[in-house]
């Protein structure tokens, strides 16, 4: 009992000082490690926005194209997949690792090396994915959902294809580990007080992501596992020869995708609901409500995967079940759309920059739920699938939802992560460049692909050729915007206005989080006092 | 000592709270206590670890694909990845030393559960895949498939059912003081976990040898390769863990309060447990 008490008494260890870069590479403090994700997903953003660009060029004209069909397999592949993969994902947990334990009143998250491993983990699939242009026979090219036969080594035979599933079972490492981090965080280290109930929205939404990570992802896990080892050892789980069912892979691979969008887009609106409410003076409305949307989502994201699969032969009664699952979420994403409007009505309206991403957010994503909806009823889904109007949808959802909310938040949060605010009237800039390029690249792509307009295909008809100009000269405002963001992140960085305060914004009171509460940026250990929330 | 500070984890202070974050001033700084040592120590272990599993990785890529430089790279990565990972984990012994043992044993063993919720999710993908083939197949085990002598498995998942109950008698006696016979189960354990192995073992070699029943021959052979090998993988690693958890003992360096390498030995040992009497009735008996 002695030596215990002495254990515990004992002073603490000096921590090991590391400088410059040591001290990043060494770092377990999540505010650091959220900004490296952060930047990690800026990189690969400009990547898979390059790779978009170079989809761009190669469709600006049908018949004289860059590149040949297979190079055009693998561009569309890689850009998917890095923006996916190494973009979006990576984005929002760098988001929630600064954000979650500053929200609810932590030092830092429960097992801060552990987090450090979560990040580091990316980079050996980072490097496999960007180098695997250079093998053999070049990147994947059987799209980021990679079904079989495409990816079998029959159709796929390079190394490419191998290399992108060990890429996507490391990065899958990388989110599990995240999500226990996330949860056990969430779970035990809430400030006295903050009950669930009391827990700010983006901190809600990270709970029900990382359950969505933590049960979805090992599928993914799984099923490449399965696919790999088809490859590499010749079994034969999806080989019709060997008794296998390809129709297998894409219920596995789906029953990820699926929960995999709100993977993509809870975090967001975790992000909206504090920067609507915020800008507009006001209070989150119906704090409940969009708790339950939130869990009700994810929940319901399980159950409706196979809408992905309406043309592939599944049975009159699945597609029954999945269309008429699949609207149903449409009521609790009703929900939250209207607690956001309801949030903002009536309340005296600041236009930040971060306000402009969050309601064009609004606009943006309405769209693409509708779009969703409209997908969802299997006549319509069978006449357009695998057209431009999926493009157009799932485009609307995750820059139109994810990346305007991503914006936002970053606007929003900026001065605390920095202690210095964005160019506001870069941002002004920035927002409509990239909300009228936006609707100027994807909003054609619903008549192309209801007109016959094939996705995943190098060329099309050469009657599509006048909008598809129109759709590359879109690129070009869209590039701006994003040089422009860059420029703006990286000179506010170091001469960008000093954030005054706490409380830059003057909105703490309004806001359930209680990282306003401590300086911009905040220090190593978060609170000089764990506050309490009565 | 109150629960706000040793909750958070990094001291043990007393937490002299602000009051509600809605009315207070805000943040003051430069406070009586130190607050640096609140927040967590660097480390190298986290970027060591995932550059020798990057390594290991490729080089195990490399061998299955036959390239020249893979066995070198798999060896280098293998031990680049025990040493990092046992120094991580000694640090982490040492730094608990510092904290509030039960929130920290409680965080620990919470988050050993999520993570087995999603090992969890990776068997029912393979499980998902067994049900999804025969719903639709005409015959199971389909024809040409070898027919599974159940005598020795049966015997198998004996001995790894009854092994989850020595193991939690060693538990039990550890708690109780009784360390000898602590040791004592945990011993028994290993060694029914090593005959089940065995057991496997021979299994996979008399249906490679006599019945030429191999992964390529179709998807029975395949579920049933994968399936026995990556649970025989995790077999493998609730031994090695047994293995840290004995030695540790012996070192006398748990006690009632710093114990949770044996309890997460414990929960892995009945995980592993728990999907093999799956996988006995999914393969084996159905
Ligand atoms: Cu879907």
């Amino acid at each position: 009992m002695s030596t215990q008490e002495a254990v515990l008494t004992a002073p603490h260890a000096q921590p090991k000082a590391y400088t410059g870069l040591m001290d990043w590479l060494t770092t377990t403090d999540h505010k650091k490690i959220g900004l490296m994700y952060l930047i990690f997903a800026f990189f690969n953003a400009w990547v898979g926005g390059i790779l978009a660009g170079l989809i761009r060029w190669h469709l600006w004209d049908p018949a004289h194209s860059p590149f040949n069909g297979a190079q055009y397999n693998q561009i569309m592949t890689m850009h998917g997949t890095t923006m996916i993969f190494l973009a979006a994902m990576p984005a929002f947990a760098g988001f929630g690792n600064f954000l979650v334990p500053l929200m609810i009143g932590a030092r830092d998250m429960a097992f801060p090396k552990l987090n450090a491993f979560a990040f580091w983990i990316m980079f050996p699939p980072m490097l496999m994915l960007h180098l695997s242009f250079f093998a053999h026979s070049g990147a994947a090219a059987g799209g980021w959902w990679s079904y079989p036969p495409l990816s079998s080594s029959q159709f796929s035979a390079g190394a490419g294809e191998n290399l992108w599933i060990i890429a996507v079972i490391l990065l899958g490492i990388s989110s599990i580990l995240g999500a226990v981090n996330f949860l056990v965080t969430i779970a035990d280290m809430r400030a006295p007080g903050m009950t669930w109930m009391k827990m700010p929205m983006f901190v809600w939404a990270w709970e029900v992501t990382a359950w969505l990570l933590l049960i979805a992802v090992p599928v993914l896990s799984g099923c490449m596992v399965m696919l790999l080892s088809d490859r590499l050892f010749g079994t034969g789980f999806f080989r019709p020869a060997l008794g296998g069912d390809p129709l297998l892979y894409q219920h596995l691979f789906w029953f990820f995708g699926h929960p995999e969008v709100y993977i993509l887009v809870l975090p967001g609106f975790g992000i909206i609901s504090h920067v609507l409410p915020s800008f507009a003076s006001k209070k989150v409305f119906g704090y409940k409500g969009m708790v339950y949307a939130t869990c009700c989502i994810g929940l319901l994201g399980f159950f409706v995967w196979a809408h992905h699969m309406f043309t592939s032969g599944i049975s009159p009664a699945a597609r029954e079940f999945f269309s008429v699952a699949s609207m149903a979420i449409a009521v609790p994403t009703g929900v939250k759309i209207y607690s956001w409007l309801a949030s903002v009505w009536g309340g005296t309206i600041r236009f930040t920059t971060a306000m402009k991403f969050g309601l064009g957010f609004i606009a943006l994503f309405i769209l693409g739920g509708l779009t969703g909806v409209m997908l969802a009823v299997v006549p319509f889904d069978v006449t357009v699938h695998d057209t431009y109007f999926v493009v157009a949808h799932f485009h609307f959802v995750l820059f139109g939802g994810s990346i305007m909310a991503m914006m936002a938040g970053l606007y929003f949060w900026f001065p605390k992560m920095t202690g210095r605010h964005l160019s506001e009237k870069m941002g002004n800039l920035h927002f409509w460049l990239f909300f009228i390029g936006f609707l100027w690249v994807f909003t054609p792509m619903h008549w192309l692909g209801m007109e016959g307009m094939a996705r995943r295909v190098a060329t099309y008809r050469p009657e599509f050729a006048f909008w598809n100009k129109f759709i590359s000269l879109g690129f070009l405002i869209m590039l701006t915007g994003a040089i422009l963001f860059l420029i703006n992140v990286v000179k506010s960085c170091i001469s960008g206005e000093r954030a005054v305060g706490d409380d830059p914004w003057q909105i703490n009171e309004l806001q359930q989080g209680l990282e306003w509460m401590t300086s911009c940026p905040p220090p190593a250990y978060n609170f000089d006092e764990i506050p309490v929330v009565e | 000592m109150s629960l706000a500070s040793s909750r958070n984890g990094y001291a043990m202070h007393t937490n002299q709270t602000v009051t509600a974050p809605h009315v207070a001033t805000g943040s003051a700084h430069g406070q009586a206590h130190d607050p640096a040592a609140h927040a967590p120590a660097p480390s190298l272990w986290p970027i060591l670890l995932a550059a020798a599993l990057g390594i290991l990785v490729t080089g195990l890529y490399q061998i299955a694909t036959d390239i020249s430089w893979g066995k070198l790279l798999t060896v280098v990565g293998f031990l680049g990845t025990v040493v990092t990972a046992l120094g991580w984990a000694s640090t982490i012994i040492v730094e608990r030393r510092q904290m509030d043992p039960l929130q920290t044993g409680v965080d620990l063993r919470k988050g050993f559960l999520y993570f087995l919720i999603s090992e969890g999710a990776i068997f029912g993908t393979f499980f998902a895949h067994v049900y999804y083939l025969r719903a639709f197949a005409p015959h199971w085990p389909p024809v040409g498939a070898p027919h599974l002598a159940t005598t020795l498995p049966a015997i198998g998942t004996l001995l790894l059912v009854g092994s989850s109950f020595t193991f939690n008698w060693g538990h039990h006696s550890f708690l109780h003081g009784k360390k000898g016979a602590a040791k004592n189960w945990l011993l028994l354990t290993a060694a029914m976990g090593i005959t089940f192995l065995g057991i496997q073992g021979f299994e996979w070699g008399t249906l490679q040898n006599f019945d030429k029943f191999t992964l390529k021959q179709g998807v029975f052979g395949s579920g049933y390769y994968i399936m026995t090998g990556f649970h025989g993988l995790h077999v493998m690693i609730g031994l090695l863990m047994i293995a840290v958890v004995y030695f540790r003992m012996e070192r006398g360096e748990f006690n009632d309060k710093y114990h949770f390498s044996l309890t997460a030995a414990e929960y892995y040992w009945h995980f592993v447990d728990i999907v093999w009497v799956a996988l006995f009735f999914t393969i084996y008996l159905f």
